[in-house]
């Protein structure tokens, strides 16, 4: 008997704390989407699907959706794309200067995303920028660009901030994944008379699927969930122009103070993501037993 | 000639991945006037560290640090400590709904911060610890949790069960086994944890921003995130401010960076 209240015991400050951030949230959360719920005046009556409604009759809901699943995934196919060719240059054996450029590469992932923000929003500066700088002593352009600051290149500009903070995490796993392909693939291919190009898209790319897929659905779920970059380089602006789902939370509840409208809109990102995240464990417990 | 042209290629790639931080980094040492000089210029004619000193006149700097060491480290122990004990009962245990809580660690990490932040808000409020550091450790903590617990049940699995064995024979309790066997021989593991702890509350911006309001309980990315752009000509010193605050997760990225890349590609990490 004893031995089987142990592990239950050892469990339960863990437990504790699961369930304050896991199932206390989420049940508060849908009873407060269907309440009036005001950061001011508190709790109200309950109003049925009002909230819903509000957020789907409002314009902002839908440019955001628009630029989060934009923002998602290019950003995540973009990472990846540079995360891949990153990991191929690291793969070939030239010595152990590799694994200097390798650690140089990872230091976007390691600091911290409001210093990435704020390095990206001061290089993209209008008027003392390096980018605008540059672009116009190449001649490519001849007035300074308000990269920021207008709505056809704010939401580009953060995804490129994006995807130079997210490449060094999929060129980290593509590198993995690289390391692991059996070196005899290879070998068979050369006495074959492969070519380098044939090489790559028969041996090297397939046996990295399984790594794109967990990739793939990793990204989308941390850049549909990512509020740290749009906030701190635009906060949502020039007038929600770049707006996403996760400000748009915070735009509701704290700065709007309506709660209920926020709780209704953070469950439809929940839907969103538990599907996605569903998906992942399906590929992930496929990949690795627990 | 083949093995130069890599290293010409790795070394511009390299150049454009640090650019960012480079030019935030020569920035720092520039003055207020120097920023806003036409052409900008990598070299200026006066650089200096003023701007590293300036700007603790600027922002509250020095509270904003105390607050990121506090909440960063209280979660640290907080976590490894409750960490420790599930991973212990997790790698050493057989039971009932194991299967079930290890998933369960692995959704909570994908949950998104924006679907679960007005439930903490009023739950912190209402506990009366809005804008206090308990309130963010024990927010930090949680989210933290799942992550730890999921690094330590992998350290853990790698130790034999035979030597805990030995300690049982010699008439050691499970716990003494966990305290005097276990963790001495995961502890390189539990300190790469640790630092994984550390530096997910020391950049975490998102809950701070939201559940803390004033000086005295704000941290550094809080401070930093807020006054970017808002004050638009104190380029040089919010950089150095920048700078300073990288300085602690760029130092232990180093540390630990064979078992920071080896956790990533277990794709683990957030």
């Amino acid at each position: 008997m004893r031995r089987r209240i142990t592990p239950i015991l050892l469990l339960l400050p863990a437990l504790v704390f699961t369930l304050f951030v896991l199932v206390y949230p989420l049940v508060l959360n849908l009873a407060n989407a269907f309440r009036q719920v005001s950061l001011i005046h508190g709790v109200g009556q309950w109003v049925g699907l009002k909230n819903f409604v509000r957020v789907m009759q409002d314009e902002v809901f839908w440019l955001s959706l628009k630029n989060s699943i934009l923002y998602a995934g290019l950003g995540t196919i973009l990472s990846m794309v540079f995360g891949l060719f990153a990991a191929l240059l690291l793969n070939i054996k030239i010595g152990r200067i590799t694994s200097v450029f390798k650690l140089i590469y990872t230091i976007p992932w390691v600091i911290s995303p409001v210093v990435a923000g704020f390095a990206w929003k001061w290089i993209l500066n209008d008027q003392s920028g390096l980018i605008n700088h540059w672009l116009k002593q190449l001649g490519l352009i001849s007035d300074n660009i308000t990269w920021l600051g207008s709505a056809d290149t704010a939401l580009l500009c953060v995804i490129i901030a994006r995807v130079w903070q997210f490449f060094p995490f999929a060129m980290v796993m593509f590198f993995a994944g690289l390391q692991a392909i059996p070196v005899e693939q290879y070998e068979a291919a050369d006495v074959d008379g492969a070519k380098s190009l044939d090489k790559l898209f028969h041996i090297t790319l397939p046996n990295l699927r399984t790594v794109t897929g967990v990739l793939l659905l990793l990204g989308l779920i941390w850049s549909f969930n990512d509020f740290n970059m749009v906030f701190v380089m635009t906060r949502g602006g020039p007038i929600q122009a770049s707006m996403v789902l996760p400000v748009l939370v915070r735009e509701y509840s704290f700065v709007q103070f309506n709660l209920g409208k926020g709780s209704a809109l953070s469950i439809l990102i929940f839907m969103v993501l538990f599907g996605l995240s569903l998906l992942y464990l399906k590929v992930y417990s496929r990949r690795e037993s627990l | 000639m083949k093995k130069f042209g890599l290293i010409l290629l790795m070394s511009l790639v390299a150049f454009g991945v640090l650019l960012p931080i480079l030019w935030m980094f020569d920035t720092s040492l520039k003055t207020m006037i120097e920023t806003a000089h036409l052409p900008p210029r990598w070299i200026a004619p006066e650089m200096s560290l003023q701007a590293y000193v300036d700007m603790f006149n600027f922002l509250p700097f020095a509270r904003y640090t105390l607050s990121s060491l506090i909440t960063a480290s209280a979660t640290t122990v907080l976590t490894l400590v409750i960490g420790s004990l599930a991973a212990f009962a997790l790698s050493r245990f057989v039971f009932r709904g194991k299967h079930l809580f290890l998933l369960v660690m692995l959704l909570s990490q994908m949950l998104p911060g924006s679907s679960i932040i007005i439930p903490f808000f009023e739950l912190i409020r209402d506990l009366r610890l809005f804008d206090t550091h308990v309130g963010l450790i024990l927010v930090h903590s949680a989210v933290q949790l799942p992550f730890v617990i999921w690094l330590l049940y992998g350290f853990f699995r790698t130790i034999p069960q035979e030597v805990e064995d030995a300690a049982l024979i010699d008439g050691c309790s499970r716990l003494e086994a966990l305290f005097r066997v276990l963790l001495p021989l995961a502890l390189p593991g539990l300190g790469a944890t640790a630092i994984f702890a550390f530096l997910g509350s020391w950049n975490e911006f998102f809950f701070a921003l939201i559940l803390t309001s004033s000086d005295a309980t704000q941290t550094i990315p809080v401070g930093i995130g807020l006054f970017v752009g808002e004050y638009l000509d104190v380029w040089n010193q919010m950089s150095a401010a920048a700078v300073l605050f990288s300085l602690p997760p760029l130092v232990l990225f180093l540390l630990v960076q064979r078992t920071f890349i080896k956790g990533l590609s277990a794709g683990a990490i957030k």
